[in-house]
């Protein structure tokens, strides 16, 4: 079996599209029959929850309690990568918990594999937020998501800073989140449906839809270029252990 | 068998070369056969092919996600009916880059709708290459070149290759100025003036009996197309995808 995962998803600012960028994670997860359990941190009325009705709810990554419903149950779930949607504002804080708690100390050790998305916003500030995370996650698949979902307008950094910045962290990966047409996203939203389901013409039941095919093309298109991106990382490999065998073979075997 | 449906897009990069002219020719020879039949006008500044089809051809703009829906959800849904799209050239790199990016192709398919584009060819180097860039882009469409020769003089053959050789060219041929106002006139139909020959035909309806002819020829040839594929021969789109 492989070795329990913890993915993080995190921002320390808000409306940076950190949910957006959990759902395509656990939409490629599900794809390649990945075993897969959610926690949303936007309590009580989770984002994630909507799109992903059998993520649990978690109040604060930050409490003990919540902590125990994660941390201790991840070599015991049948799932292999639990993935937990940090409210913004609480990855440092909930890195900061990790380590206390000596999470961080099991990760070193190799009985965990962790992984970050930190996901940046198109201002400075979000560069400031690299430098505070950098301390906790030496052990950690680390990635810097630029994120463009919802955005058109290139990011506002000049080059010499984010040179300067991003030397700092020699191990992170730079992932891109290309934008998704406007109407389509929206779409997506009012269907409350994972990005896959609406592309396979589904409502959240189960049952055919009647989603525009334009935009449906729209969505299909935009998700192949962020799993482009996870399969550029190489993200199924990083706790995929078991075998040489690819992980799409295994995913494949899996299901049999 | 089941029956495919066609989709006419009649395209061009370049203005005035005969788009609009090709699509009422179209158009008119369909209406003839007494087929369920609809039009698009991709040129929003002016919509010429609308005006002369009030009640068959509507024109859209493409140019932002509403008016994208609004046709391609529409020729999904209108597998029943031939469609002609009189694709302005304003608008030709966002429609092939949607048609694209949407997957258009592969649903049609599906649909058994057959895309056709009547590429409407002239001689300067840039359109032979995007030809060529088109059909790469557009595997498993069909692609015909239509050389209008009041519009360009010469036709470059191995410039333009068709999908499938005997499909070769449609030539849409010169006409006298002098009666060449005849068929610009407000609300001229082809099909009406091929109905009344009083005096025995004139150089109009051998001109439009011409090229009807070269479209019951494209029809046949796309019908044997489909009679290959079906039965696992000829070099066709279909073949290729299923290797």
């Amino acid at each position: 079996m492989a070795k329990p995962t913890l993915i993080l998803v995190g921002a320390d600012k808000g409306g940076v599209g950190k949910t957006t960028v959990a759902r395509t994670l656990l939409d490629y997860f599900t794809a390649h029959h990945v075993p897969t359990r959610a926690f949303d941190s936007e309590s009580p009325k989770g984002t994630l929850k909507r799109f992903h009705p059998d993520a649990s709810d978690v109040v604060d990554a930050t409490s003990v309690a919540d902590q125990m419903r994660i941390i201790d149950t991840l070599s015991t779930t049948d799932s292999t990568v639990t993935v937990v949607d940090v409210r913004a504002g609480l990855l440092s804080p909930t890195l900061r918990a990790l380590r206390d708690i000596g999470f961080l100390d099991a990760v070193k050790k190799g009985q965990i594999t962790f992984i970050v998305f930190h996901i940046l916003g198109s201002s400075i500030a979000s560069l400031n937020e690299i430098e505070e995370t950098a301390p906790f996650t030496a052990d950690a698949k680390y990635f810097l998501v630029k994120n463009f979902i919802n955005n058109t307008n290139f990011f506002e950094w000049d080059q010499a800073t984010h040179t300067s910045y991003f030397k700092k962290l020699k191990d992170a990966v730079v992932l891109t989140i290309p934008k998704l047409n406007e109407m389509a996203y929206e779409q997506v939203e009012l269907a409350s449906v994972p990005f896959l389901t609406f592309v396979a013409n589904k409502n959240p039941k189960g049952e055919p839809a009647n989603y525009s095919f334009v935009l449906r093309g729209y969505v299909r298109h935009w998700l192949g270029n962020v799993w482009a991106e996870y399969d550029r990382v190489k993200l199924l490999d990083i706790f995929d252990t078991t075998s040489a065998a690819g992980p799409r073979a295994q995913a494949a075997s899996s299901r049999s | 068998m089941p029956q495919q449906t066609q989709l006419y897009i009649v395209a061009s990069q370049h203005p005035r070369v005969g788009k609009t002219l090709v699509s009422r020719l179209l158009l008119d020879f369909f209406r003839l056969s007494g087929r369920p039949l609809v039009g698009y006008d991709l040129d929003p500044r002016e919509p010429t092919l609308a005006g002369y089809f009030p009640n068959l051809a509507w024109p859209v703009d493409i140019a932002e996600t509403p008016g994208q829906m609004a046709l391609f959800d529409r020729l999904i849904a209108d597998n029943w009916r031939t469609t002609v799209i009189d694709l302005g050239y304003g608008l030709f790199e966002q429609f092939f880059a949607v048609m694209a990016e949407i997957g258009f192709e592969k649903e049609a398919r599906r649909q058994l709708i057959e895309p056709i584009v009547l590429f409407i060819t002239d001689s300067a180097p840039t359109t032979a290459r995007s030809y060529a860039e088109l059909q790469r882009r557009l595997p498993q469409t069909t692609f015909v070149p239509v050389h209008n020769e009041a519009a360009s003089f010469m036709f470059m053959h191995r410039d333009f290759p068709p999908t499938r050789p005997e499909f070769g060219f449609i030539r849409i041929p010169r006409l006298s100025p002098v009666v060449r106002g005849v068929i610009d006139r407000p609300g001229f139909s082809f099909g009406a003036y091929m109905a009344k020959q009083p005096g025995g035909p004139t150089e109009v309806h051998t001109w439009i009996g011409n090229i009807f002819a070269e479209f019951r020829n494209l029809e046949l040839q796309l019908l044997l197309g489909q009679v290959q594929s079906s039965l696992g021969g000829g070099r066709t789109t279909t073949a290729r995808k299923m290797r």
